[in-house]
């Protein structure tokens, strides 16, 4: 199956949820397993809850955007801010780093994400904003699942 | 977000979030569960996730944020029933430890356990 599909939301939190199911919705066709939902639509959440409060300090101006191409049972989405960006990316990415203690993040954000990923990569510069794009595959719909007509 | 706050015997408290945990909803719990440990009246926590649908790291920064305010106490924490993504998060987080699959009734003993120090 092939599809694409471009969101964009204003960098508030209530939108954390609108991310998850819209991006939920767009692989529902695969039949993917629970946990398989669960995890991407765990790495959604924390890459766009990190464009909404680290890129933007949830300022209702900023805009998320997220990109989504599906190709097979791969799907490929991109998460991107315009926001304030990483300073140091590899620092970021290190598990219990978190720039907002005070905020109660944990700081597990990238080391789930890279966990639930087949693969993943976070693009940013300073003062111009932040792009995590990852793959997953959803395993095959085992045979004796399958509905027919 | 909906959740269930219930008061058990020797202090400790039970919290039953539901539907969608992240860090738009956290915050509302972290207010009612820091309230009744800053009450003084909690030594231990429950957190029943049994009916929790989804939850990302706001779930383990919540946690994490109440076990140091239950240090003062020398609280407990049981985490129980995550389901499968959920325990791999809380591993990968080093909290291992604290999770526990079974009945409420098994988190109360293993909670009275590590209150008295047995």
């Amino acid at each position: 199956m092939e599809n694409e599909m471009t969101l964009q939301f204003s960098a508030i939190s209530e939108n954390e949820a609108l991310a998850r199911m819209t991006l939920t919705f767009f692989i529902a066709a695969l039949d993917p397993t629970l946990e398989e939902i669960s995890e991407y639509k765990t790495i959604i959440s924390e890459a766009a809850t990190n464009a909404i409060i680290h890129g933007y300090a949830e300022d209702p101006a900023g805009v998320v955007e997220i990109r989504a191409k599906l190709d097979g049972r791969e799907v490929t989405v991109s998460i991107t801010d315009h926001g304030g960006g990483i300073a140091d990316v590899n620092e970021a990415m290190q598990p219990m780093f978190t720039t907002k203690p005070e905020a109660e993040r944990s700081g597990m954000g990238f080391t789930i994400m890279e966990s639930f990923a087949d693969h993943l990569e976070v693009q940013s510069r300073p003062g111009s904003g932040t792009t995590v794009t990852f793959k997953k595959t959803f395993s095959p719909v085992p045979e004796v699942c399958r509905t027919t007509g | 977000m909906e959740q269930m706050i219930e008061m058990l015997d020797e202090g400790i408290v039970s919290v039953r979030p539901m539907g969608e945990l992240d860090h738009h909803s956290a915050d509302e719990i972290r207010r009612t569960v820091s309230h009744l440990i800053y009450g003084g009246s909690i030594s231990g926590i429950i957190w029943d996730l049994g009916n929790l649908q989804f939850m990302d790291s706001a779930g383990i920064g919540l946690i994490l944020g109440r076990m140091r305010d239950l240090r003062a106490v020398e609280g407990g924490t049981v985490i129980l029933n995550p389901s499968p993504t959920m325990r791999k998060m809380f591993e990968m987080s080093g909290l291992g430890d604290h999770l526990l699959d079974g009945l409420p009734t098994d988190a109360i003993d293993r909670l009275g356990g590590i209150l008295h120090g047995k």
